[in-house]
C-alpha cells in the first residue's frame, strides 16, 4: 500500500543531480561522491578499480538503506591525486576495459560462429 | 600523473555457444567486473514484454488479471530493445506510452465452437511489428514428439462458447522494473579452482586409502587410474568449494595432500537465455548497458566547476 514505486530504484528525479561531490572538512585529498540510483553493481567497480591505483589511500562504498536508492563512494587519496582525480580515472579505466572485453568477446563469437 | 592508467585486459574463450545458452571463460579481470556483468545481464538489460492489456470479452475460466499476468511473462524476442525508447521517456506520445517508437501492439481472438478444448497460447497472439514475437521454442529440439505439443505457451483453455478477445501493448522494460523484461534465466559465474595432489604423499597411501579420498567428495572431482592406480584430477570444475576432501585429508592425519584454491582473477560463466534475445547478445548488451552506466556517473561540468572554486577558496586560507 505505501510501497514505493518500482521505478523510483532507477529513475533520478527530477532537479536532483546524478552525482554530488563533498569535500571532507577535516581532511585533504578525501571526499564523497553521492551517486543516486545506483547500487553494487556500480559501487563495487568503481571501489575495486580505485584500489588499483596507488595514490588512493582509502576507497570504499556504502548503500546507506535498501530504501534509499543511492550510493557513497569515499575517497582519500594521497597528495599526488585528488579524489575527483582518482575518481575519474578509475571510470575511464573501467570504461576501456569493458571496450576491451567487448571486442574479445565479439572476436570469440565469430571464432565459434565459424566453427559451424 | 597525466597518463596513468590501472587498465586491465580481459580475454574471453567461449566453450559451448547456443542460442539460448552460453558457456565461456573470463580470466584477467577481478570478481567486482565479473558480478557487474551477471548483475547487469539479469537486472538490466532491456527486453520487451506486455504491460498493458485492454480485455474487450472473457468469457474464460481466469479472471482479466490473471491473464494479464500470464502475457506479461511471455518472452518476444527483443532485438530492437536496445534501441527502442523507454515509454516514460519518449516524447512522441508524451508519455502515454503507444506510440511506435516505444511500443508494439497486440491482439488476440479466439473461441471455442466445438466439443474440443481449446488451448489459447501465445502463437495466437498477433503484433504489429514482425520483429517483436513471442519466442518460439519448437524448432529447438527440446523433446516435443507430438506436433501438438509444438504451440507455444498456453495461455489459457477454453471450452465450448467461452470466447477471449483483447488488445495487448509491449513496451521496453528491465529486469530491475519487473522480472518480466528479465532476458536472463540463469547467469552464473564461478571461480576457476586449482587442485593440487601431494604425488609424493599420496603413493604412501594404501589403494584402499585413495579409494576412500576420491570418494569423500560429493562431486566427482577425482578418479583412479586404473593402469597407474594414481589418484587424478577428473573434473576439476566439479569441485562445489564444499571442503568435503580437504576435511578428509585432515582425518587422515595427512594435511596438505590435497590442496584446492579459487583463482582469483579467472571465472567460468554460464548464461542461460529465456529466448528474448541470444545468449551472445545478451553478454554483449549487458557490457554495452555497463558501458552507458559508468558514463552517467561521470562528474558533470557543474559539480567540477564548483569545486574548482571551493579549492581555491580553501587553498587561501590555507595559505597557498
Ligand atoms: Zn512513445
Amino acid at each position: 500500500m505505501n510501497a514505493p514505486d518500482r521505478y523510483e530504484r532507477f529513475v533520478v528525479p527530477e532537479g536532483t543531480k546524478k552525482v554530488s561531490y563533498e569535500r571532507d572538512t577535516k581532511i585533504i585529498n578525501a571526499a564523497s561522491f553521492t551517486i543516486e540510483r545506483e547500487d553494487h553493481t556500480i559501487g563495487n567497480i568503481v571501489r575495486m578499480q580505485l584500489h588499483r591505483d596507488g595514490n588512493v589511500l582509502f576507497a570504499g562504498y556504502k548503500l546507506p538503506h535498501p530504501l534509499q536508492y543511492k550510493i557513497i563512494v569515499r575517497v582519500h587519496t594521497s597528495s599526488q591525486s585528488s579524489p575527483m582525480q582518482a575518481y575519474n580515472l578509475a571510470i575511464n579505466d573501467l570504461d576501456k576495459e569493458l571496450d576491451h572485453l567487448k571486442a574479445a568477446f565479439e572476436a570469440e563469437v565469430a571464432r565459434v560462429s565459424g566453427e559451424y | 600523473m597525466e597518463g596513468a592508467s590501472y587498465q586491465r585486459f580481459p580475454k574471453v574463450k567461449i566453450r559451448e555457444l547456443k542460442d539460448d545458452y552460453a558457456k565461456f571463460e573470463l580470466r584477467e579481470t577481478d570478481a567486482s567486473v565479473a558480478n557487474a556483468l551477471r548483475r547487469v545481464m539479469i537486472a538490466e538489460v532491456p527486453t520487451i514484454a506486455i504491460d498493458l492489456v485492454e480485455i474487450e470479452v472473457n468469457s474464460s475460466v481466469l479472471n482479466d488479471e490473471f491473464i494479464a499476468h500470464r502475457l506479461g511473462l511471455i518472452p518476444l524476442t527483443s532485438e530492437r530493445a536496445m534501441s527502442m525508447r523507454f515509454s516514460r521517456d519518449c516524447d512522441a506520445c508524451d508519455g502515454d506510452g503507444q506510440c511506435e517508437f516505444c511500443s508494439v501492439e497486440f491482439h488476440l481472438r479466439a473461441k471455442c465452437i466445438n466439443d474440443q478444448t481449446l488451448d489459447v497460447t501465445s502463437k495466437d497472439l498477433y503484433s504489429s511489428d514482425h520483429t517483436v514475437v513471442p519466442v518460439d521454442f519448437s524448432d529447438t529440439s527440446s523433446g516435443f514428439e507430438n506436433p501438438e505439443d509444438q504451440r507455444g505457451i498456453t495461455i489459457v483453455k477454453l471450452r465450448k462458447g467461452q470466447e477471449l478477445r483483447l488488445r495487448a501493448i509491449a513496451r521496453k522494460g528491465i529486469g530491475k522494473d519487473h522480472a518480466k523484461w528479465s532476458p536472463a534465466a540463469t547467469v552464473t559465474f564461478m571461480y576457476e579452482p586449482e587442485i593440487h595432489i601431494n604425488e609424493e604423499m599420496m603413493e604412501t597411501l594404501s589403494l584402499e586409502e585413495k579409494t576412500s579420498v576420491v570418494e569423500s567428495s560429493p562431486t566427482k572431482v577425482f578418479g583412479i587410474n586404473p593402469h597407474t592406480q594414481q589418484v587424478e584430477v577428473v573434473d576439476p570444475e566439479a569441485y562445489t568449494y564444499d571442503d568435503e576432501v580437504l576435511k578428509k585429508v585432515e582425518a587422515m592425519g595427512k594435511p596438505g595432500l590435497v590442496e584446492i584454491y579459487a583463482k582469483e582473477d579467472s571465472f567460468i560463466f554460464t548464461v542461460e537465455s529465456t529466448g528474448a534475445v541470444k545468449a551472445s547478445q545478451l553478454v554483449l548488451n549487458a557490457i554495452e548497458v555497463l558501458k552507458q552506466k559508468l558514463d552517467a556517473v561521470r562528474l558533470s561540468e557543474d559539480t567540477v566547476e564548483a569545486d574548482d572554486q571551493f579549492g581555491e577558496l580553501g587553498a587561501h586560507m590555507r595559505g597557498g
